[in-house]
């Protein structure tokens, strides 16, 4: 089937490849259903692209290939609607955004995935896990340029 | 809004399976005790504006911004050189 991205266009996918989302985001109650796209040209990135809001893509990457040590503590009550089997099978993703002209990842917010059963939800951690984790300044404006 | 005046252990009840408690009063403080179906959330207001602001905030990044990500892990120190 096709879907359309305001961002990327047009882009095939499989029924399959749909993730049910049923609270939505935070504030985008009314997205539940989304696609995880890989990004082309860079590895680490991947996109979560709203079916119900064509203009809504949201970058995100793996906590753990950004931020030493990381671990989220969470309530039981946040994980049960998923209903995981323990943290195998769980699939966490934190979105990618900017602020002062640094990328920054929300590890307060991660997205959660039971892949097994293409469902996810957006939870919100105990503890005191920043929403804007900085992860590139200044390296990625050389970067840019190269 | 509602208001409804609401002593210690005392309670509301929303809809048909949420209930709010109050569980202690302590000066200017109170303690809610929440029962609510686990597909239904439940967050402090400012925690819960905060991510929504941040998710619409994410929403306008950018590729070319998201994609300068591949220079920065937290297993590898690099020197970027030229440019």
């Amino acid at each position: 089937m096709e879907i359309y991205s305001t961002r990327f266009g047009p882009i095939q996918i499989e029924p399959s490849d749909i993730l049910r989302f049923p609270e939505g985001l935070v504030g985008f109650a009314d997205c539940r259903e989304w696609v995880l796209l890989a990004d082309g040209l860079e590895p680490a990135l991947a996109w979560m692209q709203s079916l119900d809001r064509p203009a809504l893509t949201l970058a995100v990457v793996s906590p753990r290939r950004f931020v030493p040590g990381y671990r989220m503590r969470l309530n039981r009550r946040e994980l049960a609607p998923l209903k995981l089997d323990g943290l195998k099978g769980a699939r966490v993703l934190v979105i990618v955004s900017k602020s002062n002209g640094s990328l920054t990842l929300n590890l307060k917010a991660p997205l959660v995935i039971n892949l097994h059963r293409r469902l996810g939800r957006q939870v919100i951690t105990n503890g005191d896990l920043p929403l804007r984790y900085e992860v590139a300044g200044e390296a990625h404006i050389l970067k840019m340029t190269a | 809004m509602l208001v409804l005046s609401r002593q210690r252990d005392e309670s509301i009840i929303i809809g048909d399976n949420i209930v709010v408690t109050i569980v202690d009063i302590r000066g200017d403080k109170v303690r809610l005790g929440i029962e609510a179906p686990a597909e239904i959330p439940v967050h402090r207001r400012e925690v819960y504006e905060a991510i929504q602001r941040e998710n619409q905030r994410a929403g306008r990044l950018e590729p070319a911004e998201a994609r300068s990500l591949g220079g920065k892990t937290a297993a590898q120190t690099r020197h970027v050189s030229g440019g």
